[in-house]
């Protein structure tokens, strides 16, 4: 059985992608520590300054609708929070191309109805990733989540897509792809 | 098995006869865009992959547009290595500084975008492909390389809403005014969420190619995965001088499955614009006519074609930008820049008092050509107005139609277009 547990940062208004890798970061190159330096500077000025989000040592992002929202196709949103040890965010929806980064890198996106209703900054949650159960072990509730779809947890047990798609290269089976 | 015009394109770029909205599939993509902005990074993981060659030179096209001509020498620096890296793949579809535009209006305008086919790209406003009936989709740098590489994209077959517009267009009222009314009326943090949106009815087939490409292009600001307009005679016009490749007309079928299905009469929708901070915060202009506001700018994916240029002419012919006003407009290509100069658009433009800038993403992408300052107060024709998109947070952004845009910064306050002969 797969639990992880920590600590959640919640979200008390929308997310967007771009307060999450503010703009002079969206050309730089891809890497987890790096962008993880930076992410989130502009959603919280608590945040703004260097590992300024990961030194809180969150463990878990809760929020509401339309998590890292507003557009803007960088990788650096989830790369980011992968380096800053984010194992999951859990969020009543996500923007599409954020969800789609997040499935492509292997981080958990959990869509988990109106979580952020039910959870406060600083509560310990424990995620088991088997049948979805969300404990906020501060309050005692507990959540259910939408399940992740197999392609989804085939890409993450991979390491993610660019993963996923060397192997099938290398072997030949990537024309099987359907 | 009755498809969406989304399902059937799905269905007939992955091999198979019929798709249900849910499914996951590999397509095969048409083509696959990237820009200067993330271009070398999808190159450099192209390359990680271990594939010997592009799955096809000709269907990756590269664009600069967000960061031409470089503000700063990090960013001249940064066209250098991505000139350099398109130049060593030999990419003949290559649009740069001096041929530019903004990706989207050259993947369009160049045929590169065709009907029934899906093309991705890695920005946001790649959704504006549908004004062709393509699936147009952003995705990020992984997506695209995978793409180059292999062809392929893969996807979750969205559920369709349909958008059923009627009635009759009123006078200075454009396809920009409709799609905010659209953002007021469904809200844009979530509600449409990996929808595919369907517009048609009468008052779309009444669209040009320019204005059902604002609409589409906004799609991606409802949280939608598509927005697509069947392909028809007009597409037809259209594509006929630039299209790169066969395609063959496609619609949703009449016992199609929607989602949701909403009726919008278009005879009553005016001047519309979003108030600052939120793309859904929308009201009729006669409720903020007379604000002050110090800065205009027109251009971008979404309202920088020559059709939206031809508006603003009509509006400034003989007149004068307001003293308190600066104007900046940005057609969204050469070929547009082009077409605005020799229609007499941007003669009439310049003796107005209107600064004309080179295609690019500008201002609205917060980097250069006109970035908003602390207390500016803009009144623009792009696509985002959250604190910030155009440069300080300090600054407010009224999001509009050219029209709206034109005849306030004559007045120097927010004016109703309807309000002169102009």
């Amino acid at each position: 059985m797969a639990i992880i547990k920590g600590k959640a940062w919640v979200a008390k208004t929308y997310v967007m992608s771009f307060d999450m890798i503010v703009q002079k970061f969206w050309t730089s190159p891809i890497d987890p520590i790096e962008n993880s330096k930076w992410v989130m500077a502009g959603v919280d000025e608590a945040f703004n300054k260097e590992n300024g989000f990961k030194d809180f040592g969150y463990t878990f992002i809760v929020a509401g609708h339309n998590f890292a929202g507003g557009g803007k196709s960088i990788e650096h949103c989830v790369t980011g929070l992968m380096g800053a040890n984010i194992k999951a965010v859990f969020a009543t929806s996500f923007a599409r191309l954020q969800f789609r980064n997040a499935i492509n890198y292997g981080m958990p996106f959990i869509t988990s109805k109106d979580i952020n209703l039910d959870c406060e900054t600083g509560d310990e949650l424990e995620y088991n990733s088997d049948n979805g159960e969300i404990k906020n072990l501060s309050n005692g509730k507990i959540f259910s989540s939408v399940p992740v779809a197999p392609f989804v947890a085939e890409v993450g047990a991979a390491g993610g897509l660019m993963n996923f798609i060397r192997t099938k290269i290398a072997d030949g089976s990537i024309a099987n792809l359907h | 098995m009755a498809m969406t015009i989304t399902e059937k394109i799905m269905a007939f770029n992955s091999g198979r006869d019929s798709v249900v909205p849910g499914q996951l599939v590999w397509v095969d993509v048409h083509t696959v865009m990237t820009m200067d902005y993330l271009g070398k990074q999808c190159f450099k993981a192209f390359e990680s992959l271990g594939a010997k060659t592009l799955f096809d030179r000709d269907r990756v096209i590269c664009v600069s547009d967000h960061l031409v001509p470089p503000p700063t020498p990090e960013y001249a620096t940064m066209l250098n290595e991505w000139r350099e890296i398109v130049k060593s793949y030999d990419i003949p579809n290559f649009y740069d500084l001096g041929r530019q535009g903004i990706a989207h209006q050259i993947m369009v305008e160049q045929g590169h975008v065709l009907p029934g086919k899906i093309s991705i790209g890695t920005d946001s406003h790649a959704n504006t492909y549908g004004a062709v009936g393509a699936v147009g989709n952003a995705i990020g740098v992984t997506d695209a390389a995978i793409a180059m590489a292999t062809g392929k994209c893969w996807f979750r077959v969205p559920e369709t809403v349909k958008f059923h517009i009627k009635g009759e267009w009123q006078p200075w009222v454009m396809a920009k005014d409709l799609s905010l009314h659209i953002m007021g009326m469904m809200h844009w943090n979530g509600h449409l969420i990996y929808k595919a949106l369907e517009y048609c009815g009468p008052a779309i087939d009444a669209l040009d190619i320019a204005g059902r490409m604002t609409l589409c292009n906004m799609t991606v600001d409802l949280g939608a995965k598509n927005g697509i307009i069947a392909p028809d005679a007009k597409t037809a016009a259209y594509l006929q001088s630039v299209q790169k490749g066969d395609w063959n007309m496609i619609a949703s079928d009449a016992d199609a499955h929607y989602d949701a299905v909403y009726e919008v009469d278009v005879t009553n929708i005016g001047p519309t614009i979003a108030r600052p901070d939120k793309l859904d915060d929308t009201v009729p202009v006669e409720q903020l006519v007379g604000t002050k506001f110090n800065k205009a700018f027109v251009g971008t994916c979404t309202n920088g074609r020559t059709e939206d240029f031809a508006i603003i002419a009509k509006i400034l012919d003989g007149k004068k930008i307001h003293r308190d006003v600066n104007m900046i407009c940005i057609p969204a290509s050469q070929q547009v820049y082009l077409e605005c100069i020799q229609k007499g658009y941007f003669e009439i433009l310049v003796k107005a008092g209107v600064a004309i800038e080179t295609p690019s993403c500008g201002p609205c992408a917060g980097i250069h050509t006109g970035v908003a300052g602390d207390g500016d107060i803009m009144l623009s024709a792009g696509n985002r107005n959250m604190k910030g998109r155009m440069g300080s947070k300090n600054a407010q952004i009224y999001l509009t139609s050219p029209a709206v845009v034109a005849a306030s910064a004559v007045k120097g306050v927010i004016t109703d277009p309807r309000s002169e002969n102009w």
